[in-house]
């Protein structure tokens, strides 16, 4: 049962005089504040933080965790983003270095060193690219590497002229963000109903002035782009470079590998495709592929090895982890250290739990239980992409609209009244009243039947039931207008 | 395999439904040319307790804080982490959600999230903070970023070299290919010279960088910074240590609360652990003024439609997934777990525990300090007074020496300086948090008191034996 009294802020709570931790006594001899530090940089007062027993502190962030849905706690069918079981052994896994600081002695880090190298092989080899950077810090800084690197590749070979990127309609908004933060012009190229790239639209914005198409494969309409051979071919043929979008790596595990298919540099979103927890918004990590030509390029450091280990034994033997600063042509940093090394651990260990078999059985049962959710809803709400996916598809409220005035956010907030995460909805923006569906491969048979019943019965419902949905949660649609015009950022009490 | 339900009797019911005949013909979209007709080269797949074991294999090949007394900081510091932080940060509730864009069913995070921004603005002097960026380094090219949109025409971005020369390459990066010069001003004496300053700024110059307590540990003169940037124009960009400020001025209160503008800082000392250097967490917060320049998640509050006070994400026009290329950053994916986390500690620490902490850091520094001083291996390298981080010099300008006989006694010594400043390639960056003992400490100087012996007594052997 749900505590409905505690909905107090922190500083609502506060009692002046109230302590929770105390430090211990200094054991050192102290010297009065005053003689150590000049009197210009002290504060007047303490910092001005709530006062509150341990006891509170506890209960209050206890209560606010149970206002959320969670993949622990819930069916999240969140369409693009990759909602799927975060193993708990990996949880596990990451603690193990937890105590380790970024600058010790590379000779005390062996362990990490090896478990970092062994991840960029991995990568590499699911990639399909040979050349990896963990720096990253999460998929959209993956694009601005990667179109930074774009970027210092082509200035070492005397085209700066290239200042074009190729966007399709239906990208994630951070490709044409991340383009332009590296310093090049976005043009929008149209797709189809389908999904697909319109070909005559990208072939008359193709020219010589191209730098990179970057392009989202399995796309976000959930199928795989047809035309990708003659993309590639074209944009090569120009002497541009095509980046993959890795969104939705989950897809493809063992089936397909964008360096096969033209692809000359990815990100990977790792809490996606290697089931990293997405934290409420974060941390992700985006660490990037390329090719051997766009190698020297990547943010340093990358970890090298050299010598060979007789690494089934549980011995390093005679080789030696390192971290490989020592690369001219580096685009540089994009952060502080190595990049998320925890998220990166936990994404190891995923690999190591699959293996080649395994990795394979996440995408074919990704697809097929999307698939499958997509044979069951298409009957009530129309897929105008057909009738067939990868691991997602993008079914469309635009006729129960226009019908019975039930818009896809009606549907998404009417969900929630019976334990469902809403699906992605209005995205991509190429769909009316778009419905984004991701069941991922860790959901049951069971699980989808009870999710398109469900829906199935909510379509059914009377619209003003659903205008007003959700009945059960907490709160019931927030007034964003108000929020934004009036903002209140900041408890000022 | 791990974490999949369908058995093979279910994967034949679905397929059935499909009308398909095998998984391999849901597939048949991907071109043949492109499918791979072999198996990933991977190792295989491992169950739980040998990957458990494995992990503790590689666990076991790394030394760390926990069975060496570490004295490593350069931005990442073995502060201690109280149980409230994990219990609240690993409840899947927490960890396993994801961006709060439906509020009604992430009223948990969303609130959180409002309690760090508050947190972050009452411990800053700040009007508004999002909620949170990647990684102290990332903020740092973020907030000027902000600067340089918010001062048009404006190209030049003073940065001193006591700013942490991984936050300078970071700004370098990120403005690679946008026209904007980036000014490093020398700081041999450990800080920032104020008359410099003031000659390097003109009215091209957007912002200026600076950083209290330094990268060296030393303590700037903020206040002048301050009044000296502001006099030209320019916007003041205070990178902060949050463990500071249980002592420290805020930065909004710099110069008699003319204050800095944009403040940014690594927040992981608030309740996240060292983790090898990520994920860690960007704080970024500013002035009214700049708010619709923030990069990032910012959490607002409203009512809902029965008139409940709740949280939603607002000011989302300013964001990549609306505004697409005409967005104030791509960011996307932040740090909201990490930021969780701050907040929880702020909450337990409460004001004095935060001035506690801070306390301790600046006394156990100023004794080691001290003492490292009167052996006959170091010196100190600056004159100013210092918080929780000081620079040595090695008399026998051997620091990698030193630091490999540190770790075989026990200790994580401290961070060579001369990767980044070649003039001090014969110096050490110390430092001190509130969980090093007396006896730590100590210890650390009879050890190179120690050391000091057997070299001389090493020196004295060779010449026995030269003269032998």
């Amino acid at each position: 049962m749900r505590n409905t009294q505690d909905t107090q802020l922190l500083f609502e709570l506060s009692h002046a005089g109230r302590r929770a931790t105390r430090l211990p006594a200094c054991d050192v001899p102290e010297t009065p504040v005053a003689e150590l530090l000049p009197a210009g940089v002290l504060a007047a007062a303490p910092p001005e933080l709530p006062e509150l027993a341990e006891p509170h502190v506890v209960r209050h962030f206890t209560n606010l965790s149970t206002q959320n849905m969670s993949v622990d706690t819930h069916f999240y069918p969140l369409g693009s983003c990759t909602m799927k079981h975060n193993p708990k052994r990996n949880e596990r896994a990451a603690a193990y270095f937890g105590a380790l600081h970024p600058l010790q002695p590379q000779e005390s880090i062996q362990g990490i060193l090896r478990l970092l190298y062994e991840a960029q092989q991995y990568l590499c080899e699911i990639s399909g690219l040979p050349a990896c950077s963990l720096q990253p810090a999460a998929g959209a800084q993956g694009e601005l590497a990667a179109l930074l690197v774009a970027a210092a590749y082509f200035k070492d070979q005397g085209q700066s002229h290239r200042r074009k990127v190729l966007v399709p309609d239906s990208a994630h908004g951070t490709n044409p963000a991340s383009a332009v933060m590296a310093g090049f012009g976005v043009v929008t190229v149209k797709t189809k109903t389908s999904g697909a790239v319109d070909m005559d639209d990208f072939h008359a914005k193709l020219d010589d002035d191209i730098a990179v198409f970057m392009i989202t494969n399995p796309n976000t309409v959930g199928i795989f782009e047809p035309n990708m051979g003659p993309i590639a071919e074209a944009v090569h043929a120009r002497g541009g470079l095509i980046y993959l979008d890795g969104a939705n790596m989950n897809a493809i595990l063992g089936i397909a590998r964008p360096g096969d298919f033209g692809v000359d540099m990815q990100h990977y979103n790792p809490h996606k495709t290697f089931s990293g927890p997405h934290g409420g918004g974060g941390p992700g990590a985006g660490p990037i592929c390329v090719t051997d030509k766009l190698a020297p390029y990547l943010p340093a450091p990358v970890v090298a090895k050299r010598g060979e280990g007789r690494e089934a034994s549980g011995e390093n033997g005679g080789a030696e982890y390192f971290l490989d600063f020592d690369r001219p042509k580096t685009i540089g940093r994009l952060r502080s250290f190595l990049g998320n090394v925890g998220v990166m651990v936990r994404a190891y260990a995923y690999i190591r739990s699959h293996g080649p078999d395994g990795l394979r059985a996440v995408s074919d049962n990704a697809v097929l239980n999307a698939n499958y959710l997509l044979s069951r809803v298409k009957h009530f709400l129309p897929v105008p992409q057909g009738d067939r996916c990868m691991h997602e598809f993008v079914a469309s409220g635009a006729k129960l609209k226009s019908e019975r005035g039930v818009s896809a956010m009606d549907l998404a907030k009417r969900l929630l009244d019976y334990g469902y995460h809403a699906p992605t909805v209005y995205f991509p923006l190429t769909v009316k009243e778009a419905i984004m569906v991701e069941p991922t491969e860790t959901e049951s048979k069971a699980t989808l039947d009870a999710f398109a019943e469900t829906l199935f019965k909510i379509t059914g419902e009377d619209p003003d039931l659903l205008h007003e949905a959700p009945h059960t949660t907490p709160i019931s649609r927030p007034d964003e207008v108000q929020a934004a015009r009036q903002p209140r950022m900041c408890y000022c009490g | 395999m791990p974490y999949l339900y369908n058995t093979p009797d279910e994967t034949r019911e679905m397929l059935d439904a499909i009308g398909v005949g095998s998984i391999e013909d849901l597939l048949a979209m991907v071109p043949a040319d492109f499918r791979l007709r072999r198996a990933l080269d991977l190792p295989p797949a491992m169950g739980e307790m040998e990957l458990d074991q494995h992990m503790q294999m590689l666990a076991g090949q790394n030394h760390d804080a926990s069975d060496k007394v570490c004295f490593l900081g350069g931005g990442a510091y073995d502060h201690f982490i109280p149980a409230v932080v994990d219990a609240i940060g690993g409840r899947g509730e927490f960890y396993t959600s994801y961006t709060p864009y439906q509020a009604e069913v992430a009223q948990g995070n969303l609130q959180a999230m409002f309690e760090y921004q508050s947190l972050v603005c009452r411990l800053t002097g700040m009007d508004i903070s999002n909620s949170s960026l990647y990684d102290g380094a990332s903020a740092a090219a973020e907030g000027v970023m902000m600067a340089l949109a918010s001062k048009p025409g404006r190209n030049r971005v003073l940065a001193p070299a006591s700013l942490h020369p991984e936050y300078r390459e970071t700004i370098e990066t990120y403005l690679a290919n946008l026209d904007v010069e980036v000014v490093t001003l020398p700081t041999p004496a450990g800080v920032l010279s104020i008359d410099e300053l003031r000659a390097a700024l003109n009215d091209q110059t957007a912002c200026v960088l600076l950083q209290q307590p330094n990268f060296f540990g030393c303590l700037e003169d903020a206040d002048a910074a301050t009044a000296a940037a502001h006099e030209a124009g320019a916007l003041l960009i205070s990178v902060f240590d949050p463990i500071s400020l249980g002592l420290l001025k805020r930065p909004g209160d710099y110069n008699a609360g003319d204050g800095a503008d944009i403040v940014v800082a690594e927040g992981h000392s608030l309740g996240s652990p060292l983790a090898m250097g990520g994920p860690y967490l960007g704080i970024l917060a500013c002035k009214e003024a700049l708010v619709r320049r923030m990069p990032g998640r910012i959490v607002g509050q409203t009512t809902d439609r029965r008139g409940k006070p709740c949280f939603v994400l607002t000011l989302q026009t300013r964001e990549q997934h609306i505004r697409r290329d005409k967005a104030t950053s791509n960011v996307c994916s932040n740090q909201a777990l990490f930021a969780l986390r701050a907040a929880v500690y702020l909450a337990q620490l409460g004001p004095q525990g935060l001035q506690e902490t801070a306390g301790l850091c600046l006394q156990k520094t100023r004794y080691l300090a001290d003492r490292l001083a009167t052996t006959e291996r170091f010196k100190p390298a600056f004159k100013v007074p210092v918080f929780k981080e000081f620079v040595l010099r090695d008399r026998e300008c051997d620091v990698d020496a030193f630091i490999a006989a540190a770790l075989d006694a026990g200790f994580l010594a401290g961070v060579p300086l001369g990767r980044w400043y070649p003039d001090l390639d014969d110096c050490l960056l110390i430092a001190v948090t509130e969980k090093r003992t007396k006896e730590e400490l100590d210890r650390f100087v009879a050890f190179v008191e120690a050391l000091a012996k057997d070299t001389e007594a090493a020196e004295l052997g060779e010449m026995a034996e030269s003269f032998g």
